[in-house]
């Protein structure tokens, strides 16, 4: 992985230097909460519904050892033992004390990491496929173009202060793992006529209260081209981006506007006029931050192993974590490990300092240094001996680490919502506990099949909802907290917006409904056709029966649609 | 209705409650209640102070209930912050 050169770490260190003393400064009365605020968001930390939350960057999702390990110390020194992992595969602290702040920066400065641009209208952290350099279905690795776009995007000073905050993303593979669909900007490695790589560029996507699915810009762009590409999609965003209104001042709502073709041929115009041998990156500069992704030098080995195979045999819950948690590696006898943090029950996303310990000390014995943060908020450990996985599997055991649900109804994305979140209209954890708990059988999760479920508490949608198979809104109606229900979002190549059912849910109906539409779809499912697939086969109309019912039947569905 | 105010205080940045006399308390029922516009006034202004010095950010009044005569949240939301933690 990328380590930070001399100017990387020289910088981090000031920025820490510089708020310790800002901190010190608002803590003596020097400086007013209204002149602090700003000062604050760009270090990650945000004032929360009970108390600060420190937002840290992971850039890509991508941790060594050291990092996970130095996030545990901070969870156990400065927090209350855990951390939130992110759907732009950050992390977040939840008991963050302004006065500890700058001691936890220098300990992040410590191994290379920071909170800068986790807040605030500039380019956030750049998310990539969780299984980059290791899928077997990658073309090309995309962590180099990522770690270029994060270096080019990290205070960047045209970019400071855009309209409002802009994400992208960037995938190399042939199934999008990333969302890319749903960024401001998504990147995807392709192929061009002649067989060598380039980049599909695409713009507008996004969630929150306007979803809208990201429009191409550009089907093929070279690859050295692709900062000065960047830049112009960013000048045109930055120049013409609202910032009038709030709620308008996305890209998305600009692309809308203006229509794709027009914006086309705006960023085109830009392009054209710019100085780009000044802004792309120099063959030799690509080169040698690509050195650091290069393929690990891995051995090929055979795809069976007779302990793996005897260990399935005779434990139930081992078979059942190779078949949904186990992926095959780009290399024979390797394997990509998910690491759940979505045991039913359980809060999406959280892991203790223990857990963290446990993760980080796998990957140093066994992973080759390397852990992954999903956006659908779990970890990977992406480089593991088939050879090693009893014993990784039997420590992961031992720290509550191995629900075989990945991809499952049960591995639930859901935003922090009214338990933490200021922002928040209803809460999203008991929600999402009580339907994992619902689909906690394993041979059930499995009938059901690849499912995304995902949940948000308030229209911001930091719990993807809109994006999910199922999707779950929390509403607030007259005080109370109400979930509103959508179907057939998908958040990958074939990606599109979930439609709303009907009225919305009081708390305690919301995991009924659930069950309700799982049962429509096992009912109507064709043979090993999956929920998405069966819902665009079949329409939202048996599901909305199966919920809402007759009205004239006097039904607890009456009673729910007269409530709405 | 009956209002008290509540902010979150600098350092650590904990959910507290204006109890008057320029205290603040973490427990709810302890909160002082004003019962007009008047004393909600006078309230806001006390607690305002200690803004201003610099312990509190974040300062706000909210809607209570009575509940044998201590203060308790109405809205989903403030009951959620005075539990000071998750419900989960």
């Amino acid at each position: 992985m990328y380590r930070y050169d001399e100017f990387d770490a020289a910088f981090v260190r000031s920025r820490t230097a510089q708020f310790r003393d800002q901190v010190a400064r608002r803590l003596s009365g020097e400086i007013s909460e209204e002149q602090f605020r700003p000062l604050r968001l760009q270090n990650g930390l945000y004032l929360q519904l009970h108390a600060y939350m420190l937002r840290i960057a992971i850039p890509y999702g991508v941790l060594s050892a050291r990092q996970l390990e130095q996030l545990a110390l901070i969870a156990r020194k400065h927090d209350r033992g855990y951390g939130h992992f992110t759907t732009r595969q950050n992390i977040q602290f939840h008991w963050a004390k302004l006065e500890e702040v700058p001691d936890v920066l220098d300990l992040l400065a410590d191994v290379g990491m920071h909170a800068i641009q986790t807040s605030g209208n500039c380019i956030r952290n750049t998310t990539a496929d969780p299984y980059a350099g290791v899928a077997i279905d990658e073309i090309e690795d995309p962590r180099p173009w990522a770690e270029i776009i994060r270096q080019w995007s990290t205070v960047h000073p045209e970019f400071l202060f855009l309209p409002r905050k802009f994400k992208i993303a960037i995938t190399g593979a042939a199934e999008d793992r990333a969302a890319t669909l749903f960024h401001d900007i998504g990147i995807r490695i392709v192929k061009g006529k002649g067989g060598e790589t380039g980049f599909a560029i695409y713009a507008g996507g996004g969630q929150g209260r306007t979803p809208c699915v990201a429009k191409e810009v550009r089907g093929f762009l070279p690859k050295a081209e692709l900062l000065s590409y960047l830049e112009a999609v960013m000048r045109v965003y930055n120049l013409h981006g609202r910032r009038d209104n709030l709620f308008k001042s996305r890209i998305k709502i600009l692309i809308n506007a203006l229509g794709i073709e027009e914006f086309r041929r705006q960023v085109e115009e830009e392009w054209s006029k710019m100085d780009r041998v000044s802004i792309d990156l120099p063959q030799e500069e690509y080169e040698r931050i690509a050195a650091y992704f290069k393929p690990l030098p891995l051995v090929p080995g055979p795809i069976t192993n007779e302990q793996v195979a005897a260990r399935r045999k005779s434990d139930a819950a081992f078979d059942a974590w190779m078949r949904n948690n186990v992926l095959p590696h780009r290399v024979a006898g390797y394997g990509i490990v998910n690491v759940s943090l979505k045991k039913p029950g359980m809060i999406p996303g959280d892991a203790t300092a223990e857990q963290m310990d446990v993760v980080a000390g796998l990957a140093r014995k066994y992973g080759h240094d390397e852990i992954r943060v999903t956006y659908q908020q779990n970890l990977v450990l992406p480089n593991i001996a088939l050879a090693d996985l009893v014993a990784v599997y039997d420590t992961l055991a031992e720290a509550d680490l191995v629900t075989a649900n990945t991809e499952l109804i049960s591995d639930i994305i859901a935003c922090p919502g009214l338990d933490y979140c200021n922002l928040a209209n209803a809460r999203s954890i008991p929600v999402a506990q009580e339907i994992a708990r619902r689909f906690a059988d394993q041979s059930v999760a499995e009938d059901i099949g690849k499912l995304r479920l995902n949940i948000s508490g308030c229209i911001n949608a930091c719990g993807h909802h809109h994006s999910g198979n199922i999707g779950i809104l929390g509403v607030d109606k007259k005080g109370t907290e109400h979930y509103q229900i959508t179907l057939g979002g998908s958040p990958k190549d074939d990606a599109e917006i979930g439609t709303i059912l009907g009225p919305s849910f009081p708390a305690e109906d919301v995991a009924d409904a659930i069950e309700t539409i799982i049962a429509t779809y096992r009912a109507n499912r064709l043979e090993g056709e999956e929920f998405l697939a069966t819902y665009r086969r079949i329409g939202r109309d048996p599901f909305k029966a199966a919920l809402y019912g007759n009205p004239e039947a006097g039904t607890r569905s009456d009673r729910q649609l007269q409530e709405a | 209705m009956p209002n008290i105010i509540t902010a979150n205080l600098l350092r650590s940045g904990d959910v507290v409650y204006f109890a008057g006399e320029g205290g603040w308390v973490r427990q709810i029922s302890e909160a002082k209640v004003a019962y007009d516009k008047e004393e909600l006034a006078e309230l806001e202004e006390e607690a305002q102070r200690d803004a201003d010095q610099n312990l509190v950010i974040s300062v706000y009044a909210m809607d209570v209930d009575l509940v044998d005569g201590r203060p308790e949240p109405r809205s989903v939301r403030e009951r959620i912050r005075a539990t000071l933690g998750p419900s989960v």
